[in-house]
């Protein structure tokens, strides 16, 4: 499902530096997401990749740079505002809210989308993922890791976002419940055509869930390639991602 | 002797469910947005200033006075909100505490200027006057009042808190903030409307005081003591916790005055001490 529109990128940064308070992280990183097209984040541990989503969201200082949205500057607009333009961020420790059920943690942030991006409601992300619904009662802090990530995909779901970006959601995961995530976000992404951002220290997996790719190293970004091109490139990502081609 | 049981026990209740009025939204500042607001007993004088001004030379019936007084401290509060305390907010708790018990100095100076330092006598209507007697017993009409509001106010604030999805973004908003806002969840305004309305039931607690306990202008330290007992005895944060607690205190009080007036004013910090030492949290606390 590839638009038409694609000379108005969904989503891009140009030159972007940032990082907290004085310390720097990113320096002129620039990428861009069409509508519907999806883009791997790849890098060791600790080169900036979770901080590239926290300025996408506006978590983190921008000290230069712009960030656009649907063509629209919002480089200064605070994470809310982001939110319920349709960027759809899925925190890295899932931040799963303790004190509501697994219901309201779906209702509590849901938004009608606009035009076709409206499409999840309780039903739908109860379809997606029926142990939800087997556990709409239960306090946010009594499910598992996968559970949780489970949630914290649905509940951004319920936001209908035009994009969803998404900070490793495999990590620390059983291998039944990463196979079944693998196949949904797959699903996502290359049926339904939802823009993706991912985050993710397994290469491998990330690189087939998406059409785009940029290696990070040490805040600026040291490689980028289509995802296929670049799942053979066998030495590249020997070089900036190390080990983890092979999975565990 | 169980007549007086009976009667004191009431008695006990109606003023326990004043200091819930007064305190409840003390412990939602407190224990959900983590901002120690001593200025919450200069919200509540705020309100009772309200009521007798709008009964007395407004010339309005006193039922009228009660929603005037939760709105002008709603409004008051949220505009010290947004102006000063909000800036606290990431402060640390002593400036929290220095600048808020500044702040009940400075609403008592107002007061004693504008107000003088005398009781503030109020006129309240016929059917509030008076007792009702029932099964030979003579309960205070006024005081069936007050418990029969403060049911009503518990009930609005749980149905709200945990039956609304305000009251799911508040608690969202409380358990993680950051996820609140990358969801879309305007957490300085949810924060701002919940400090509002805390500070509006302490003004309603000012005006609804003035018949029990009267008012001065020290209303704002005198009550911030009970307030903080609530609140701590409670559990922090905890709507059942502060209505537990301050029945509780209620009851200890008039009780021990009437039982054992040599102990009587001391009655409800024993019963503190006894409850904070077994459960620091509170009654209710969660931490």
């Amino acid at each position: 499902m590839a638009t038409e529109n694609a000379q108005t990128p969904l989503l891009q940064l140009e030159n972007v530096r940032a990082g907290y308070g004085e310390a720097v992280v990113l320096d002129g990183v620039s990428l861009s997401v069409p509508e519907g097209g999806s883009l791997a984040v790849l890098g060791r541990n600790g080169v900036g990749k979770t901080t590239l989503l926290l300025t996408i969201m506006g978590f983190v200082n921008l000290m230069q740079g712009t960030v656009r949205f649907a063509g629209r500057d919002i480089s200064g607009a605070p994470p809310h505002k982001r939110a319920r333009a349709g960027l759809g961020w899925v925190p890295q420790e899932r931040d799963i809210f303790a004190s509501l059920t697994v219901e309201e943690n779906l209702t509590a942030t849901a938004r009608a989308g606009q035009g076709n991006a409206g499409r999840w409601d309780l039903s739908s992300v109860y379809d997606l993922f029926p142990r939800l619904k087997e556990r709409r009662a239960n306090m946010g802090n009594q499910l598992s890791g996968g559970e949780q990530q489970m949630l914290a995909i649905a509940r951004t779901l319920m936001t209908n976002p035009s994009i969803l970006i998404l900070d490793e959601p495999l990590e620390g995961l059983a291998p039944i419940i990463v196979e079944e995530l693998i196949a949904k976000i797959g699903a996502m992404a290359k049926d339904e055509g939802m823009a993706l951002v991912l985050v993710e220290q397994h290469a491998e997996v990330a690189l087939g869930l998406t059409d785009q790719a940029i290696v990070i190293e040490r805040g600026v970004i040291a490689h980028a390639a289509g995802s296929a091109e670049l799942l053979k490139d066998q030495a590249t990502l020997d070089r900036y991602v190390g080990l983890n081609l092979e999975g565990e | 002797m169980i007549g007086n049981l009976a009667i004191v026990l009431f008695d006990g209740l109606a003023f326990g469910m004043l200091l819930f009025v007064l305190s409840v939204g003390l412990s939602v500042t407190l224990g959900l947005m983590n901002f120690v607001n001593l200025a919450h007993g200069a919200f509540a004088m705020l309100g009772g200033y309200v009521t007798v001004l709008v009964t007395r030379e407004l010339g309005l019936p006193f039922l009228w006075s009660l929603p005037a007084a939760f709105i002008v401290a709603a409004l008051v509060s949220v505009g010290f909100e947004r102006t000063l305390f909000r800036r606290l907010y990431r402060a640390g708790e002593l400036n929290q505490v220095l600048f808020t018990i500044g702040l009940v100095f400075a609403a008592s100076a107002a007061a004693a200027y504008v107000f003088g330092t005398a009781q503030q006598p109020i006129q309240l209507p016929q059917f509030l006057r008076g007792v009702t007697e029932f099964a030979g017993l003579r309960f205070g009409s006024y005081r069936i009042f007050l418990i029969i509001i403060a049911l009503v106010i518990t009930g609005l604030l749980v149905l709200g808190l945990e039956y609304t999805r305000f009251g799911a973004q508040i608690r969202a908003a409380v358990d993680n903030q950051r996820a609140a806002q990358g969801l879309g969840i305007d957490v300085d305004t949810v924060f701002a409307v919940t400090f509002a309305l805390g500070s509006g039931l302490a003004g309603l607690g000012g005006a609804l005081a003035i018949e029990m306990v009267g008012l001065d202008p020290s209303f704002g330290f005198h009550y911030l003591v009970y307030m903080m007992i609530v609140v701590s005895v409670g559990g922090l944060g905890s709507i059942a916790g502060s209505f537990v607690a301050a029945s509780l205190l209620g009851i200890a009080d008039v009780a021990g005055k009437y039982f054992v007036p040599d102990l009587g004013a001391f009655m409800i910090y024993l019963i503190m001490i006894a409850v904070l030492f077994l459960r620091p949290q509170g009654l209710f606390g969660k931490r």
